[in-house]
């Protein structure tokens, strides 16, 4: 996996964050899981000045931080492809779509992409075994999957990223 | 109360007690893994289950509270099973590595499965095969043999207040361990270490060095600072392996810092002096004690027949009692003189000087047990922490679980000052000014004379305290049911300390404190024996006894004593030796673990005036500046070697032990001057250090040691009742104590005799002349526009400079770096580990940079340990000394900072 960029984090972004929570110690998963809407992740010193600002030692945060396992420490791919390997979609062929985004993205489960287009989640269970395969992308859930349905998402997203790039 | 039956036997407790608390009462012991007497109880090991009799229920005895007619089994077979399946549960994951494991023969883990019979697991075994953390260069984490009891974790957060570790990850997956994968980095007190249940935390030092059963244990008091921990110092074959702590000894209860837990294996370099080293045109050369002891004899006593006063000597104030004792007999029944002097004259005599003439005593007024209790307390000018650890460690207590009022003032951010409900960040240079304004405020009940109402507006406007906090800090004061004032070693290396420390005594006084139980001042002495050199009258000011050496009755009282008459001449400290070496009144000196070049900045001619003596005899450990002038080296053993009695913050005189063998051909400093003495023909008398002792404590009967070792100190630890009773530790009665023609300290009295006596301390109190009237202090003014003030500070992992020559130490801190406040550092655009240029009017002198938040903006402060004389460079040649105490008079220096580098 390519050296990924780091977030750029400021003591006031953070500031401004724990303040939309009253700076309140029992909000702290409510505030990372803020700081990580804003940067994708959870940048190790935004973790460092939440714990400043609410007076929480570093130690402490490091433990809430790594118990979720909502919470990414590393940067991830603009499209996370959280693809569900529960039981239903296990049976029904969920680990053909995670073999496939392996072999067209070139990434292991938890990697991303080298130009942080995507990242593959393999997840336990979505909770629409109904529409098993399935799959969930920047919030939008995708059924009824296929090996190749996979790859013309895959596509789709990267069109959508290619247009977005272009000026206007 | 409660009436509890575990295991038949009836006990009754306090209803707030845990059943493992009411069955340690009727004398049954429960294995524990998390419990931990300090801390809160957690619950998560399993391994204290017991069963309730009529619910026949299994629960936790260390979280579960004893209720009126509970009957208790702790040993049932339904228990034997639970504890058993439990260690199979545990040693699922666990390596079985005990072959090579530290822990291995001290591990309560293989104890348990041992007694419990976890010999096979009915479970498929998941090793765990996780990298040990090796990032640290003082503790390895080894994640496999963790059985996750959490008691690191807690004695980090609740006790030392560090946070420095925590819980990683969830489920089979959490580790221990420091965050973001990084470097751990904390106070290195090694607390983590004494406590972890296996081998999961283990330090780089002795790593598979040893095997626990094959080590010899030695309890003994630590000797750097003045906190008086109890320490096991384990030895093999005569050399020490490491230094362990045990749980609720003594009066740090088993924690001890980095210095005295790591600090040991400098005094087993090669580098020490194992040999007497004697100068033949111009070399030093090895020699031998029956050479060498004629040949200063001779020498010696040809100065000596010159007249009173001839010889000086400067002692260390790390020795024990009985050395400072026979140093002083040396030089006034032997040399017959009285220009002697200590190390506590660089800085702590500052606060000495004003106690006992105020007080008539070193003993202090309130302990530690005290700060416990106490509603307000205000630290000023001291680093608890780093100065004396234990002392820090109660602080952070009171503060944080007994919601004392906390004002800390001081220009730096200390640790304790994240817990303070003030903290008052006054500019450097200002506390004087802020402890005369503050002591004259209470004193005069807010009536200040326009002069100092004048000095108040300064404080305000100059100096960075507020108002607001200023008069909350004096109601606070004036209301508190008791307080307690903690001073240090800042305020002592202040230009006005000893005015500060009068102000500071006319505050207690006034505020009603001298008389009330649990009020006072508590000065942190600088090192071990601070109060026992100076009880041992080891300085010109006193003969033993704190008695005024100049006075002709003290003088009889002694002569009395030692059935011998005394001829010293007036004598003189630090001041008064230089002076008299200069102008060749003083032939001859005699240092032990001093050198005074090392204190005084290169251009002030103290190397000079050195030159002129006839004779220089260094009793040292380690080559420094003074050696290499010496006439004669003579090795001194260290305090890991030789037995002694040292007196702690609190008024505990508590003995150190011999824990391996001498150094080569070295001798305790007593032992020196006692064969010096006898080669000289006129022998002291001293042939051990027992008699020694013996013969102090029969002049001198309060300072009887008072060591309360193998039980546990009553506090807010908990009840455990181990407490002996206080005639069996040795203290003289009050009505026994007749001396030697009425001499004594103070007379011991019935509870607290570790601590001062209120009532002769009150009666002595009152007829202060000081008390009346109050000091101005001249400031020094605060730094200008792009101006700094360079100033030192302990650091708190090392103890002068002895413990640079440590290797174990020297890995923790291997250089001394110039901490800048971290905004100043971004704004003139200074990195981490670059090189920049202080400028003071009298030099020039460059440091590697450490950005800090916790240093004020004006300020730029260095460890002193590592100030050479290139650091010392930027003071004022000028040897400048306090015309009340006699101390040198610099410690602060203004400076201006650039980037550039000296080529």
């Amino acid at each position: 996996m390519a050296d990924v960029k780091h977030a750029e984090v400021t003591y006031e972004d953070i500031e401004e964050i724990c303040e939309e929570f009253s700076n309140r110690e029992g909000a702290v998963v409510q505030i990372l899981q803020k700081v990580q809407e804003k940067y994708g992740y959870v940048p190790a010193d935004a973790l460092e000045f939440v714990g400043e600002v609410l007076e929480i030692p570093k130690s402490k945060m490091y433990g809430v931080l790594t118990f979720y396992s909502q919470f990414y420490q590393e940067p991830r791919g603009k499209f996370v492809l959280k693809v569900c390997v529960g039981t239903a979609c296990h049976v029904r062929g969920a680990g053909l779509l995670v073999d496939k985004i392996k072999e067209e993205l070139h990434i292991e489960p938890g990697e991303n992409t080298e130009d942080m287009l995507f990242t593959l989640e393999p997840v336990a269970c979505l909770g629409s075994c109904a529409l098993a395969p399935m799959a969930m992308v920047q919030g939008t859930a995708y059924g009824k999957l296929s090996a190749d349905k996979m790859v013309s998402l895959i596509r789709q997203f990267e069109e959508e990223a290619e247009k977005e790039e272009e000026p206007v | 109360m409660a009436k509890v039956t575990v295991n038949g036997i009836e006990v009754e407790v306090d209803p707030s007690y845990t059943i493992l608390k009411a069955a340690e009462k009727a004398g049954i012991s429960i294995p524990t893994f998390c419990y931990h007497p300090r801390m809160d109880p957690a619950g998560s090991c399993r391994i204290c289950a017991v069963e309730l009799e009529d619910s026949k229920r299994v629960v936790m005895s260390c979280v579960t509270p004893v209720a009126d007619g509970m009957r208790v089994l702790t040993e049932s077979p339904k228990i034997h099973d639970a504890r058993k399946t439990n260690l199979e549960l545990l040693l699922l994951h666990h390596p079985l590595d005990c072959p090579v494991c530290d822990c291995g023969g001290e591990c309560p883990l293989q104890n348990m499965s041992f007694a419990y019979g976890a010999t096979e697991s009915r479970f498929e075994s998941h090793r765990n095969d996780e990298a040990e953390d090796l990032k640290s260069d003082v503790l390895v984490f080894n994640a496999n043999r963790c059985i996750l009891c959490g008691k690191c974790v807690r004695i980090c957060d609740e006790i030392q207040d560090v946070h420095a570790i925590g819980f990683i990850n969830r489920g089979f997956d959490t580790i221990i361990g420091p965050p973001l994968g990084k470097k751990l980095d904390c106070e290195f007190c090694g607390d983590c270490l004494e406590v972890c249940p296996t081998g999961a935390i283990t330090d780089h030092f002795v790593r598979y060095k040893f095997r626990p059963w094959q080590l010899e244990q030695h309890q003994t008091t630590c000797t750097y600072c003045a906190s008086g921990c109890q320490m096991q110092v384990e030895t093999e074959n005569e050399s020490i392996v490491r230094v362990t702590s045990k749980e609720g000894l003594g009066p740090n209860e088993g924690s001890i810092c980095v210095v005295g837990r790591f600090g040991f294996n400098h005094v087993q370099t090669p580098q020490r002096f194992d040999t007497p080293y004697m100068r033949v045109e111009h070399r030093l050369v090895p020699s031998s004690w029956d050479e060498v002891l004629p040949e200063l004899a001779s020498r010696l006593n040809a100065i000596r027949r010159k007249g009173t006063d001839r010889v000086a000597g400067l002692l260390s104030s790390r020795v024990s009692l009985e050395d400072a004792y026979a140093f002083q007999t040396f030089f006034r029944r032997v040399l017959r003189s009285n220009m002697i002097d200590t190390g506590a004259r660089y800085g702590f005599m500052n606060a000495a000087i004003p106690l006992v003439e105020a007080t008539g005593t070193l003993r202090p007024l309130v302990d530690h047990e005290d700060l416990l209790k106490a509603k307000v307390i205000l630290l000023v000018g001291a680093d608890p922490v780093a100065e004396s650890n234990i002392t820090g460690l109660f602080l952070k207590r009171a503060a944080r679980k007994n919601r004392a009022k906390l004002y800390v003032v001081d220009s730096e951010a200390i640790t304790l000052s994240t817990r303070a409900s003030d903290h008052i960040r006054i500019h450097p240079g200002g506390e004087s000014l802020f402890v005369g304004v503050l002591s004259e405020e209470i004193s005069s009940r807010g009536n200040l004379s326009a002069e100092w109402l004048t000095r108040k507006e300064e404080l305000f406007k100059n100096w960075n305290v507020d108002p607001g906090v200023f008069q909350r800090l004096v109601n606070d004061l004036k209301s508190a049911e008791t307080g307690i004032v903690v001073t240090g070693r800042k305020m002592f290396r202040n230009e006005n300390a000893s005015r500060s420390m009068i102000n500071m005594m006319r505050l207690i006084g006034s505020l009603g404190w001298i008389e009330k139980e649990g009020c006072g001042i508590l000065p942190i002495p600088e090192t071990a024996n601070d109060l026992g050199v100076l009880m041992m009258g080891a300085t010109h000011e006193w003969l033993p006894g704190l008695l005024d050496a100049r006075n002709e009755s003290s003088r009889k009282q002694w002569e009395n004593a030692w059935g011998t008459s005394l001829s010293y001449g007036p004598g003189g400290g630090l001041e008064q030796i230089l002076q008299g070496i200069e102008e060749g009144r003083i032939n001859a000196l005699i240092t032990i673990g001093e050198n005074p070049i090392g204190h005084f900045p290169p251009g002030s001619r103290v190397r000079e005036i050195l030159g002129k003596l006839e004779l220089i005899v260094a009793l040292d450990m380690f080559q420094n500046e003074l050696v290499d002038m010496a006439h004669f080296v003579l090795p001194a053993s260290s305090s890991f070697e030789r037995a002694g009695h040292f007196v702690s913050i609190e008024g505990f005189v508590q003995k150190s032990v011999s824990t391996m063998a001498h150094w080569g051909e070295s001798l305790p400093d007593w032992e020196i001057l006692e064969k010096i003495s006898y080669a000289m023909g006129n022998p002291m008398g001293f042939d051990s250090s027992e008699k020694l002792m013996a013969e102090i404590v029969r002049f001198l009967p309060d300072l009887s040691p008072s060591t309360r070792n193998g039980e546990h100190f009553v506090g807010g630890t908990g009840d455990i009742h181990l407490v002996k009773p206080l005639d069996s530790c040795g203290f003289a009665n009050a009505s026994d104590v007749k001396g030697v023609g009425g001499l004594s300290l103070l007379k011991a009295s019935g509870s607290t005799p570790h601590k001062a006596n209120r009532e002769s301390v009150s009666s002595r109190f009152r007829s202060w002349t000081e008390m009346s009237r109050p000091i101005m202090n001249a400031t020094s003014g605060i730094p200008g526009e792009g101006e700094f003030i360079f100033s030192m500070s302990k650091s708190l992992f090392h103890s002068g400079k002895m413990t640079l020559q440590d290797p174990n130490l020297k890995k923790i801190q291997p250089e001394g770096k110039l901490r800048i406040n971290r905004q100043t550092a971004r704004k003139r655009k200074i990195k981490k580990g670059e090189k920049i240029t202080l400028t003071s009017a009298h030099g020039r002198c460059s440091f590697v940079v450490e950005p800090s938040p916790m240093v004020s903006e004006f300020e730029l402060v260095f460890p002193e340990h590592f100030a050479d004389a290139q650091v010392l460079a930027l003071f004022p040649p000028e040897m400048a000394f306090s015309p009340m105490t006699g101390t040198p008079t610099t410690h602060r220096i203004r400076v201006s900072l650039s980037t550039e580098t000296i080529s």
